[in-house]
């Protein structure tokens, strides 16, 4: 029985995903005519869809680096005995439980042109002359629209790390005191090696994270200004439900995909136990 | 000279007091061991040593040399740990020479180290491999050259058989042993043991409550422990204890009388005690009836009960006793151990004069 | 020096410690402290540059403006509800025996499966949403809550199992070995031996995917039209109807994100636990 609603909740979601995919394949608009690869080959010479390639490309990358890189430094900054209050773990687990939408409704508010506070801190502080519109250049509205996401995701990112860390036996750091390493040197020869697998983790994790982004993209920018922030999950969604071109959207949504499956491959892969190879680490 | 000193070392975490005044003197080339059940403040007193943990009161010192406030590496001493330690994303080559990397040493010098002391320890065959691909004993022997290539002046063991199984851990007994004999660097060792601290130790300190009860070699602690405590944790089968009153030329337990030599004057209240190899069976003594044989090869465990309770004891060779059987048990004189009820000192006998 | 002492650092890593935690508490606390406070300033307050945050300006107004004027939070709620609910709900009937089975029995390619579990995790919404919103307009259920909640379970379903079947990999064999020879045959001694054991990951896995459900945009955005509208779809019309009212626009923002943020500062342990074994257990 048990058996059964195991494999029964697996076709479920098999058929959906899978035969799904299908479909997709085909092409086609509301009239459901057979187009082939042409929608493929449409995509590939289309400019906007290069930009928002290259918008996403670019996102995604910023914002792993220095997501997985913040997530770092504030994961050792509470694993040290001054940040171990539960204050601070409560503060990571908020941004991961406000919903994105909400997030960016916030932060639309916070960056607001005319009333937003951070304007208001900044021109107060000295910082800036007057007031600026952030969102509205298309630079600095896919910069934004970074700080924006990178707020929300490092504190869950931080936890994973944190657990990581966490897991680092504490008696190798006396016998690296004992073998005379001072603190730097026990970061970089006992910490770093041994989450050298949840820094992958959260690398790939982080990837995929970003590459689904669209809440913010929806509430903040619409894309906008003239398609900069146009990434390519947006592209998808604009193209198909705004210009109804169902065959070139599913067309858009299958090379993200695709890209996201390599990476899902590349998580398994790092995941998966196996025999470490003699020799790991440098001499 | 004194390799090792410690003046009335104490330490507190927080309000408990895990170590009470400690005294130690530990001479150049000597191997002395902590002995003493969990809680008693061994380990706590080697962390200090090792200057992973600071003294709450006292001074420890190294040649004569105070060095409370100076780390492990200063004091120049290394560590075998309980659960080896060994970085396990480093091969056996790297572990052992990580201590020479953080002293900055050429690798070329790191490289000849490493093989001279993986030869000694019979690990070169094994140098490129990572810890999680090398046996117990193995990663123990891994654990013990990282610290022999420090040369380090003194030696610090921490339980370290303790993960071991039974044949693996008498073998590397032998071999600390051994390496000990070669190298005659000064060592401190931790166990709770018996048999191991016995057998490996020149002197050894029993811990009790954050106490040394005892400090001395095992021949000392065997026939002349101090105190009860330390009589009841050394020898095996434990040594039988029985509420008694001294009487001249006797010691009276219940019923019987057993004789006794002279004893110092004091409290007529005492404790004493029975090493089993001193009870002999035989047609003289108190009455008893066998209760349990357990042969062990050398010996024969017999269980006996008689008016002060219950007695076990080691006869020589196979011997054939039905459970049940009346029997007279004589206890040996001279090796009466006699301790004061109230303090749990020993007694000593009086000397003829 | 002990190491303990040591661990902690001299004085000048404490400083920069305690520094690098005062920064960390304002950049993380400083934006939800600024949406409580917009939630509670009066109009004027807000649109004065910069924003004047006297207690004068302070006020319940907007919550009750957004509470009474906006029907449609009220549904929106609603809806999110029903439909967090039900797919965490059977998520979890369905996924505790399903991890089991995969933890225990020697169901055949369960690597596989596992592998399966992690892909839908890792697709992009898009991915699916245009063929399944053409399959659920075709029946008919576009704008359902019924529709959504399915959906929803398809994504929660993963995310449960993924979790529990971590846990259930990790309990030691003996208990269960012990109940066998007590009598108790597979599905006892899930019931009364493995369940009762396992309210913590999945009380996790219930947060996890009730937040997820509660949380999420991009299918609700298509496949509902009025009706079932959820609260994040109210929460982003709001962002662009009462462009001008921010208040409010902040109120019914608190007021939507604050049911989940108690659940995940209640459970915020295990959470992490449930999330980061699953991940290490792979």
């Amino acid at each position: 029985m048990i058996i059964l609603a195991a494999v029964l909740g697996y076709p479920i979601l098999d058929s959906i995903a899978l035969a799904l995919q299908r479909v997709q394949l085909t092409g086609g608009e509301i009239q459901q005519s057979w187009v082939g690869v042409a929608n493929f080959q449409r995509l590939f010479a289309d400019a906007t869809f290069q930009r928002a390639a290259a918008n996403t490309a670019y996102f995604s990358v910023v914002e792993v680096v220095l997501v997985v890189g913040l997530s770092l430094g504030i994961a050792v900054l509470l694993n040290h005995p001054m940040g171990r209050f539960g204050i601070f773990r409560i503060l990571l687990i908020v941004p991961w439980a406000i919903a994105p939408v909400a997030n960016a409704v916030l932060w639309k508010w916070i960056l607001h042109a005319n009333y937003g506070v951070l304007n208001g801190i900044l021109k107060s502080l000295g910082i800036i002359g007057y007031y600026h519109v952030w969102l509205g250049t298309p630079l600095s509205a896919l910069n934004f629209l970074l700080l924006v996401d990178i707020w929300k995701s490092v504190p869950f990112v931080s936890l994973l790390i944190l657990a990581g860390l966490q897991r680092v036996p504490n008696i190798l750091y006396r016998a690296a005191y004992m073998d005379g390493a001072g603190r730097w040197q026990s970061f970089v020869h006992v910490t770093l090696p041994t989450i050298r697998s949840v820094i992958a983790i959260a690398v790939v994790l982080q990837t995929i994270w970003s590459l689904r982004v669209f809440d913010i993209v929806f509430v903040l920018t619409r894309g906008g200004p003239a398609d900069a922030t146009a990434l390519l999950n947006f592209l998808a969604y604009r193209v198909t439900f705004n210009f109804l071109d169902l065959g070139y959207g599913s067309a858009i949504a299958n090379v993200i995909f695709a890209v996201t499956m390599l990476l899902a491959i590349l998580y398994v892969w790092l995941l998966w136990p196996r025999p470490r190879s003699a020799g790991a680490g440098t001499r | 000279m004194t390799a090792v000193e410690l003046r009335s070392v104490s330490k507190s975490f927080g309000h408990h007091l895990v170590c009470r005044d400690v005294n130690l003197s530990v001479r150049e080339g000597e191997f002395v061991t902590l002995l003493g059940s969990s809680g008693c403040g061994k380990t706590t007193t080697l962390n200090m040593i090792a200057g992973l943990e600071d003294a709450s009161a006292g001074d420890i010192l190294m040649n004569g040399q105070r060095v409370n406030d100076l780390s492990p590496v200063q004091r120049d001493v290394a560590m075998v740990f309980q659960n080896y330690a060994l970085y396990p994303h480093m091969t056996v080559a790297q572990n052992i020479g990580f201590t020479l990397k953080m002293r900055k040493l050429a690798p070329t010098e790191i490289r000849t180290r490493v093989e001279r002391v993986a030869q000694s320890l019979e690990l070169s065959a094994l140098l490129e491999r990572l810890p999680a691909q090398l046996s117990g004993g193995q990663q123990q022997r891994v654990a013990i050259g990282r610290a022999l290539v420090r040369e380090p002046r003194v030696f610090l063991f921490d339980e370290p058989f303790s993960n071991l199984d039974a044949g693996l851990r008498v073998r590397m007994r032998v071999e600390v042993k051994e390496l000990h004999q070669r190298l005659g660097v000064t060592s401190i060792f931790v166990t709770h043991d018996q048999e191991e601290a016995m057998s490996i130790s020149d002197r050894i300190a029993v811990m009790n409550a954050g106490v040394v009860e005892q400090f001395g070699t095992p021949e000392e602690i065997y026939n002349q422990p101090a105190t009860r405590y330390v009589a009841s944790f050394i020898g095996s089968p434990r040594i039988e204890l029985y509420a008694g009153t001294l009487e001249p030329g006797a010691c009276r337990i219940g019923g019987v009388a057993l004789p006794i030599g002279a004893m110092a004057a004091g409290d007529p209240e005492v404790e004493v005690g029975v090493r089993p190899e001193h009870v002999r069976l035989g047609d003289r003594g108190f009455p008893a009836t066998v209760r349990l044989v357990q042969p062990v090869g050398p010996a024969t465990h017999v269980t006996l009960d008689w008016e002060g309770g219950s007695l076990t004891a080691s006869l020589p060779g196979f011997i054939r006793l039905t459970p049940g059987t009346a029997v007279k048990a004589e206890i040996d004189p001279d090796h009466l151990l006699v301790f004061d009820r109230k303090t749990g000192k020993r007694r000593a006998p009086q000397r003829p004069s | 020096m002990s190491f303990t002492r040591r661990q902690q650092g001299g004085p000048v890593v404490r400083t920069f410690i305690g520094i690098g935690l005062a920064v960390f508490v304002l950049w993380s606390a400083a934006p939800v402290v600024w949406l409580i406070l917009s939630s509670l300033l009066e109009q004027q307050a807000l649109i004065s540059q910069p924003p004047d945050v006297s207690p004068a300006g302070f006020t319940l107004d907007n919550f009750i403006q957004v509470l009474y004027a906006a029907a449609a939070l009220g549904r929106g709620i609603m809806n999110s509800a029903i439909v967090a609910l039900f797919s965490t709900a059977v998520a979890l009937a369905l996924g505790a025996p399903a991890a089991y089975a995969l933890a225990r029995l020697p169901v055949p390619r369960a690597n596989g499966v596992a592998f399966l579990i992690l892909a839908t995790q890792m697709l992009p919404g898009i991915a699916i949403a245009i063929p399944l919103f053409i399959a659920i307009s075709r029946l008919g259920l576009i704008d359902s809550v019924f529709s959504l909640g399915v959906v929803y379970l398809s994504f929660n379903l993963p995310i449960v199992v993924w979790i529990l079947r971590g846990f259930f990999q990790g309990i030691p064999v003996g208990i269960e070995r012990a109940a066998a020879v007590d009598g108790a045959g597979v599905i006892a001694t899930f019931w009364h031996i493995v369940l009762p054991i396992s309210i913590p990951p999945m009380a996790a896995a219930a947060v996890f995917a009730f937040v997820e459900a509660w949380n999420e945009f991009f299918f609700a955005l298509i496949l509902t039209r009025q009706q079932a509208q959820t609260v994040p779809l109210v929460i982003a019309q709001f962002a662009g109807q009462y462009q001008t009212v921010f208040g409010q626009m902040m109120a019914a923002a608190v007021i939507s994100v604050a049911p989940v943020i108690a659940l995940a500062i209640v459970f915020r342990n295990q959470i992490v636990r449930g999330f980061a074994d699953g991940m290490t257990k792979g």
